[in-house]
Formats: structure tokens, sequence, C-alpha cells
């Protein structure tokens, strides 16, 4: 009986010994949140068709234009350091198309026009990637529309309007955001 | 001797889980045993705890997570701590809190066979799974987890902040049988839930677009009571706290606590309990968040129709609000309180010894014990089991102690260790669990404690 009155009092000395390993919580500080987001932004698909007004005539150049608010959202607006722009495109026409992309603001001031991306009739595979500094550019976070123009390399003669080859235009944005907490 | 290392072994070799009063269970004949089992025939006439004091419980436990995983002062990289953290978690781990004062809790004998109880007590209970998908979508971005579906599914949490008022009667049928049961009102404050979410975010390759963003057969429901009255979130700690005491705006439940006591002989003993079989209508202050349906983002497609001047991003915004509408409304819900089981089994030896339990009625007990016992606590998710072995020592008439040995969910090593002592009519008990991390308790995955003063008159 002694003994296992030993084994509780020693287990009571035990349990009035207890400590704990300093915490520092103070690492949150040092935290770097940095995901990355994306999302496809426009697309499209042209046939010569497209090209031609209600008179009949070819127009060498179509644009078109949508609001898109990724900013909106304060946690990209604030804390995005890089935007990466993608695209994939395929050119059956029989001629060059060559693609305008400007990104605007809400006063339709252009806030970033990207290089004009040059697709060579018959490539089906082509692919465009262009990384945006927000530290050199910190004006595109007010963006809020993207304009895209595709024209027709002028070749001097019209293209079928009946013809039924594509275009195809895909795009994505990607944002890496990075922030302390 | 080999029983008993056979038995170990099976312990160690089964992995279980709990969040209990292990230590507590039938212990000493405390009257803060009732309420884990109403049958345990206590061997006194009369109690009262003293008022806020008669018993305080805590235990808090997170599996398979430690503080010291992310907080310690190791010289790591915190980004590469908690990338560590989230990738060795699963949506099965979860973060569990039970909180208890008994504000008043008192006890008389009714003839020789019956024991009136009932007091009031409040309690937080909470538990959360960690959102696993969701935290890694947060943590990550879905650039670097395409194909992967981000399930809503592992957002699972419960929280209930109530007061407990409750009566309950143990009778002794015959030497070798008694019952109890309990009657529990609940009056509860604040409840915030949610659970049996589905659906998924996937990032995929498209066809037409670069991506396909799917959202698939999503319902989520984020339930609320108590937090939000008039769309502004209640701050009145004042009104917070009289809910759990039948204020106006407290939502009422019903509950009952059942609970045997067989002696199979002189020596061996099983009980039994199931504990919280209830229910709360949540109906005051109810504000409540879905979101169902099924949506497929893929970007913005041009048409380069010069005739029409489309609102390309507002058919977007609108088809998103009509195939995954965000809706509150303020439906009344019914929760039903997390069910708890006791078992025990008991093999009492020793020395023999008689008490003076009350009057002229003299109980016979041994000074030493040994026995298992198994808790389950039913979750939204899984139930919550523990099994421990027990030695309970009487080291004098008025002085017993209890050590246990816990395998759950939060350890396969959980030594617990209580006392309850008595000084004249003044009883206090004081009880911990997980003394094996004493030595470090940031890096322990659970801790618990109860204590308590009653006055126990024979």
């Amino acid at each position: 009986m002694k003994f296992s009155k030993l084994i509780f009092l020693f287990v009571l000395c035990f349990s009035l010994t207890s400590c704990y390993e300093k915490l520092d919580f103070d690492q949150l500080d040092n935290y770097v949140y940095e995901p990355i987001f994306t999302s496809s932004l426009t697309s499209f698909t042209l046939v010569p068709g497209q090209f031609f007004n209600s008179q009949g005539v070819q127009e060498n150049s179509i644009v078109d234009e949508t609001r898109f608010e990724i900013f909106e959202a304060n946690i990209v607006k604030d804390n995005v350091v890089q935007l990466d722009f993608y695209a994939e495109i395929k050119n059956e026409f029989d001629r060059d198309v060559t693609i305008n992309i400007d990104f605007l603001d809400d006063n339709d001031r252009e806030i970033y026009t990207f290089s004009t991306i040059n697709v060579r009739s018959g490539e089906l595979n082509f692919t465009y990637l262009e990384e945006i500094e927000i530290s050199q550019n910190p004006d595109i976070v007010n963006v809020t529309k993207v304009k895209i123009e595709a024209s027709l390399e002028n070749t001097g003669t019209q293209m079928n309007p009946n013809s039924t080859e594509e275009f195809e235009f895909k795009s994505s944005v990607t944002a890496y955001i990075k922030t302390k907490l | 001797m080999k029983k008993i290392i056979f038995f170990i072994i099976l312990l160690i070799t089964i992995k279980m889980s709990s969040q209990n009063k292990q230590v507590l269970y039938d212990f000493a004949d405390l009257p803060q045993t009732l309420l884990l089992n109403p049958a345990i025939e206590p061997s006194y006439k009369l109690h009262v705890g003293l008022p806020f004091l008669s018993g305080v419980s805590s235990n808090i436990g997170s599996s398979n997570f430690k503080l010291t995983d992310i907080f310690a002062n190791d010289g790591r990289n915190i980004n590469d701590k908690i990338s560590s953290v989230i990738n060795s978690i699963s949506s099965r781990d979860f973060v569990a809190i039970n909180t208890q004062i008994e504000i008043i809790n008192a006890g008389f004998r009714l003839r020789d066979n019956y024991y009136i109880n009932f007091g009031f007590y409040q309690e937080i209970d909470a538990i959360g799974y960690f959102p696993r998908d969701l935290l890694v979508f947060f943590n990550e971005g879905n650039a670097t987890n395409l194909n992967r579906p981000f399930s809503a599914s592992h957002i699972r949490y419960k929280f209930d902040y109530l007061g407990v008022l409750h009566a309950g009667i143990s009778k002794k049928i015959n030497d070798k049988l008694s019952v109890g049961g309990r009657l529990k009102i609940y009056s509860s404050s604040i409840n915030l839930q949610s659970n049996n979410n589905t659906g998924t975010f996937t990032t995929v390759n498209g066809q037409n677009s670069v991506y396909r963003h799917v959202f698939s057969n999503v319902n989520v429901n984020l339930l609320t009571s108590g937090l939000i009255e008039n769309n502004e979130y209640v701050d009145d700690a004042k009104s917070i706290v009289k809910n759990t005491f039948f204020g106006s705006n407290a939502n009422v439940g019903l509950g009952f606590d059942f609970g045997l006591n067989y002696k199979i002989s002189d020596q061996l003993q099983f009980s039994a309990s199931l504990l919280d079989i209830g229910f709360i209508t949540y109906k005051n202050n109810v504000k409540n968040t879905r979101i169902r349906g099924d949506h497929i983002f893929e970007g913005v497609e041009f048409e380069y129709d010069a005739n029409s001047n489309i609102d390309y991003w507002g058919q977007i915004d609108e088809a998103f609000k009509d195939q995954l509408p965000n809706t509150e409304d303020e439906v009344a819900y019914t929760s039903f309180r997390p069910v708890k089981l006791n078992a025990a089994l008991k093999y009492s030896f020793g020395e023999q010894r008689r008490l003076l339990c009350y009057d002229d009625v003299y109980k016979d007990y041994y000074t030493d014990a040994l026995g298992v016992q198994l808790f389950n606590v039913f979750r939204p998710l899984s139930p919550q089991l523990a099994l421990t072995a027990f030695y309970e020592k009487a080291i004098s008439k008025k002085t017993r102690s209890k050590i246990t040995y816990t395998i759950d969910d939060f350890s396969y090593a959980n030594i617990g260790f209580g006392f309850s002592t008595q000084v004249s009519k003044l009883n206090f008990y004081a009880l911990v669990d997980n003394i094996l991390e004493f030595s470090n308790l940031s890096s322990a995955n659970s801790i618990s404690f109860q204590l308590g003063f009653n006055l126990i008159f024979n």
C-alpha cells in the first residue's frame, strides 16, 4: 500500500511541475501569403464572314471589348505583384492576323497596351505569354476593361465570306499574390 | 499479468479518439460523476456544490496538430511550417473545445433508494474540422492545382454556447442494479454550424477557352442563431450571457441522460450511460446563408457583332448569380446535441473497508480498483472514441486517487491523474489528463482539467 501511495505522490509532484515551451507567435509577421490564381479571360472563334459588313465589303479590322473586373477583389488589387497574360491561337485563314490587346480603365483610357501579336497564316499552335510586373506598371490595378482588335493582313484580295476556315483565340490571366498578414 | 500485457498491446494497436472526462467518470463518489452517469449511487445524504466553483472543466484538443508545429522557435521558415501542417492534416482532423462551469449543483437522498440531484451549468462546446481543401486553395491558389477538385464538404463545424438546467434521479433497484435518468432543458444563446455540405470547385483545361472553372453540385449551408440581430452582429455580452439563462432570445431544447450500474459480483461492476439525447430548436436571431447550384465559367466569349453592344461581363455576373445563388434566410432549424456514450467495467480488490454513508447505513468498499472505460461522442463526421484503462486507489477514507491511460484521436499515451479529498464537510477534487505532456504543454495535442468544491453531508 505504501508503494502505491508513493506512485500517486510522484504523479502528483509530476503534475505540479508542468511547464511549456515558449511559443513565438510573432513569427506570423514573417509569413508571406503568396497564392497564384488563374482564370480564363477571353476567347473567340472567327470565320471570314464576320469580317464582312452589311454591304458585303470586307473590313480588315474588327474590335470587341468587355468589362473584366478582377481587380474588384481587394486581395488582388492590393497585393498582386505579377500578372501573366497567356494566349493560345489557331489561324486557319489564308492570311496573317494581327491581334492588339489593350487594358482600359473605366474612362476607356489605355492603361496597358500589349505588344502586337502577329499570327501567321496556317499557324495552328501559336502561344503568347506576357508577364507584367506590377511594380513597373502600378496603374494596371485600375484596369476594368479588355479590348481586343483582330486585323487581317491586307493581301489585296478579299477572303471568301462563306469559307469555314477559323481563327481561334483563347486567353487567360494569372495573378501572383504576395502579401504579409 | 499476461492479460494486462495483451490488453495494453491491444490498446496500442487500435487507434481511437476522444474528448472526454475519463478521470472523473465514476470517481470517488463525486457529485459531478452523476452528470456522467445518472445511475451512480452516491454514498452520502446530501450535497451542495459551491456556486460557480463546484465544477469547472475544460478540455481542448487538436488531432494531428500542435501549437509547436507552427509556433516553436526553431529557426524554420514559417511558410514552410504552415505548408507542412496543411499537407499533413486531413479533413478528418479537428480542433475541439468543451468547457463547463457549474453555477448550481445540489442533491439529496429521498428515502434509502433514491438520490435526487439538480443544477444548472453553462457550456461551450465547439468542434471544427480542418477545411483542408479550402486551406490549400487560399494558401496555394488554383494555378498550381489544375484538375484538383476543392471540396466544400470539408467545411464542417459546430459551436454552441448554452446553459443547461437539469434534474436527475438515481434509483437503487436492488443490491445489484441501480438506474438513473436526467432531464435537461437547454437554453442556447449562440449556435453556429455547417455540416453535410457538398460541391466542388475545379479548374480544368478547356476546349473553347484556356480553362474551365467548374462549380459542381454545390450545396453549402451556414447556419447561425444568436449571432446576428437586425443584420448587425450581437455584441452585447450581457444579453449573450442572459440568453443562456432562458433570456428573451434564448433557443430552448430538451434532452435526457440515462444510466445504469450493475454489480456483476461483489468485486466486479459494469456501468454505462448515454448523455445528451436531445435537441435544440433555433428560431431566435437566425441568419442562414446558403449557396446552391452548378456553374461553369470559361471567361468572356467575344462575338464581334458590330450590330450589338453586348454586356458580356453583366451576362456572366447574372449567370453566376442565377446558377449559383447566394441566399440568406431566417428559417428556424433544429440541431441535435452531440450524444455521448460512457461504459465501464471496474474490478475492485485490495483491503476491504467499511464506510459510514449516512444515518446508520454503511457501505463496504475495496481500497483498489482496476478497470476499463469506453467513451464515444457522436460528432458530425464520425464518432470520437476513447478507450481508457484506469487504476483507482483509496489512500484514506476521505482521499481517493485515480490514474488513467487513454488512447484517443489526440494521443496514444494520455495519462491522467485525479484526486479527491474531504476535510470535514468540504470536498475538493482536481483532475487532469495528458500529464506526460506537462513538461511541455505547448506541444500537447490535448489538455483537460476538472476541479471543484462540494459540501458533502452524511
